[in-house]
């Protein structure tokens, strides 16, 4: 607003404040480099709040405009943003992890170790990394539930269902391979408990064990295979699917509301 | 404002402007949700970087597979499929149930596609008590079952009289030694042992025993006159089990037998005891006339699923000890496994 005001002469302290603040934003937003980053202005006039969404591409998720219901937290609670907010943390998270580790059974137990004595942050990094996973996992059931309560799952919003439901697997398949990475005690058993379950699906239980688990026991074919799985397979997957799914909620209209 | 000083004062109208009143109810994203937003991941950053400070993640002794830490235990998602291992077939339990489960979840926009109260929370006239009565339904059937399960476990405090849900059976004779066949059903004791009744759904393809007097006609299993259960049940071939058809594993029943009573009790005993405890509370709740339209349905079923999974997952963590014996949280404790064997 203050832009398009006739400037007068300050006439005390706070107007001459105004005045300086107003140099600055000037400086710092309507400068050419600036400009050439973000196309539209500082978002403080509604056509440059819906122009910084659209023309901005991670805020592009968002359409410009929105239902004065679903800002409401306790539409959402954030639940489906925040999930995707942990994957973006562990992301971020499991690529310094990954400079320090080696998917070997000589040394991955090891690295994990060293990572946590030896290097500067690693054991916050990693418990991060430990504890964003546990609530990612929580935050999808409680993303699923919030959309199931709401009947936000109701035509013509099937198809993104079904792909949450893809994301709900995805997620609970990318922690149980993380489990298994730091190869200790607990990785171990709790494995092979997992091996046990693949192990006994009818018919196929035998194929289940040697093609997701490299064999017929835990072992290095398994650490390598859950790495692999872990570290590219499954996080690409997961946000093909998640592409998918923002995309699907701005293509079925925005998120549901009553009709 | 101003959609609100319309709809007081238009007299019903039929054709509704929506287009127009929608814009009216909108707001922009940024500011509005993206702020949202944005607290919403600075908070959950602080939170999880103070927790990481003071709450280390578990780094246990380096992987041994010689040594079995008891109980080893799944992750906390998936120990309620181990926790159903405990009480029916492992294909069932691991697989089959979970899959299904799945299933159901991705088909039910497909089967309730009524648009009624949509992207409201509980937007329809009984859902709230629906869920509530079904979580706790969930909640104490799944735990009542574990517990009925567990029938070796004495239920009341110690200076109580023993209560234990295999003394519900311990009518059931126990088997004299070395007789061929028993006739009234009997249950099989370890020697030297007090009797028991069943312990456990399993006992009944193993502990328990009858025979009925079987007349030797068309190639039935057993060979002396008399039907021996479990065990002239426990191998009986599928048809066309020996005939050579398909290319390999395609064959799904080449050299298939079936273990009648393994499937009576890991199978048909607990699959019969889900489904019915699943119609029956949907029952009772639709002569109660709280259950009107499909969507009613999904709401059970939905959190009879999401509240037995929580639960039986509880049970996993804060309820088994060694052996997978089920015992109070305090009493847990695991052994790591024998010490000498852990590697330099
Ligand atoms: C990695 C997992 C997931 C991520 C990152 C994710 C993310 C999101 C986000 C950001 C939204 C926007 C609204 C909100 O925040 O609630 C959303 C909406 C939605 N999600 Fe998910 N989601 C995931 C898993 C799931 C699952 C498991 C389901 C269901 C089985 C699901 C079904 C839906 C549906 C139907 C909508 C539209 C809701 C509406 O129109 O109100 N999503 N999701």
């Amino acid at each position: 607003m203050a832009v398009t005001e006739e400037p007068g002469k300050p006439r005390n302290w706070s107007e001459r404040i105004g005045v300086l603040q107003d140099r600055i934003y000037d400086k710092v937003f309507h400068n050419y480099v600036w400009q050439s980053i973000f196309r539209s202005g500082y978002p403080n006039t509604p056509r440059n709040q819906m122009l910084v969404v659209a023309t901005n591409v991670f805020l592009h998720l968002h359409p410009t405009r929105i239902h004065r219901t679903h800002v409401k937290i306790t539409h959402t609670y954030c639940l489906g943003g925040l999930t995707f907010f942990m994957f973006l943390i562990l992301t971020v998270t499991g690529v310094l992890l990954m400079f320090y580790y080696v998917p070997d059974v000589n040394r991955a137990y090891q690295d994990i170790a060293a990572l946590e004595t030896n290097v500067k942050f690693g054991l916050l990094m990693r418990n991060i990394h430990r504890w964003t996973a546990h609530a990612m996992v929580i935050l999808v059931f409680l993303h699923m539930m919030r959309v199931f309560y709401t009947g936000a799952y109701k035509p013509p919003r099937e198809f993104n269902w079904v792909v949450g439901v893809i994301l709900l697997v995805l997620t609970l398949v990318l922690s149980f391979t993380g489990y298994l990475l730091p190869w200790d005690q607990l990785a171990l058993w709790a494995v092979t408990v997992g091996h046990g379950i693949g192990g006994s699906a009818p018919y196929f239980g035998d194929e289940t064990q040697l093609v997701v688990f490299g064999g017929y026991e835990v072992g290095p074919n398994t650490l390598i295979r859950f790495y692999t799985l872990h570290v590219i397979a499954l996080p690409l997957l997961a946000a093909i699917f998640m592409a998918v799914h923002f995309w699907r909620i701005r293509r079925d209209g925005g998120m549901a509301r009553p009709l | 404002m101003a959609v609100e000083a319309q709809r007081a004062a238009g007299p019903a109208a039929p054709a509704r402007p929506r287009p127009k009143r929608e814009r009216e109810e909108e707001v922009l994203v940024w500011p509005d949700l993206v702020f949202v937003e944005f607290i919403a991941a600075v908070l959950f950053t602080i939170t999880f970087t103070i927790l990481s400070v003071f709450i280390n993640a578990p780094l246990l002794n380096r992987a041994n597979p010689v040594v079995t830490p008891n109980p080893s235990k799944a992750p906390w998602y998936f120990l309620n499929l181990q926790e159903l291992l405990l009480h029916m077939d492992k294909a069932w339990a691991g697989v089959l149930l979970p899959t299904i489960a799945l299933g159901f979840f991705a088909v039910i926009p497909y089967l309730d596609r009524s648009r009624e109260a949509q992207g409201i929370w509980f937007g329809t006239k009984y859902s709230v008590r629906l869920t509530v009565i079904a979580a706790i339904y969930a909640v104490v059937v799944s735990f009542g079952l574990v517990v009925f399960d567990a029938g070796d476990r004495n239920l009341t405090p110690e200076f109580m009289p023993t209560v234990r849900t295999e003394m519900l059976t311990r009518w059931i004779p126990s088997c004299p030694e070395g007789t061929d066949h028993v006739g009234f059903p009997c249950l099989k004791d370890e020697a030297g042992s007090p009797h028991l009744g069943i312990t456990n759904t399993k006992d009944i393809s193993k502990r328990l025993e009858f025979s009925v007097p079987f007349p030797k006609v068309f190639g039935n299993p057993t060979s002396d006159g008399e039907l021996d259960w479990p065990r002239d049940l426990g191998h009986i071939p599928v048809p066309f089990n020996n005939v050579d058809c398909c290319y390999g594993s395609l064959h799904l029943w080449k050299g298939m037998y079936l273990n009648i009573p393994d499937i009576i009790a890991n199978q048909v005993i607990p699959l019969v005891t889900i489904v019915f405890l699943a119609l029956l509370i949907i029952y009772i709740l639709f002569r109660l006339g709280w259950v009107r339209t499909k969507r009613d349905i999904f709401i059970i079923m939905f959190t009879a699923v999401l509240a037995s999974y929580l639960t039986l997952s509880l049970v996993g963590s804060f309820f088994r000890g060694q052996g997978q014996a089920l015992i109070p949280p305090w009493e847990i404790k695991v052994d790591e496994g024998a010490g000498e064997l852990h590697p330099p």
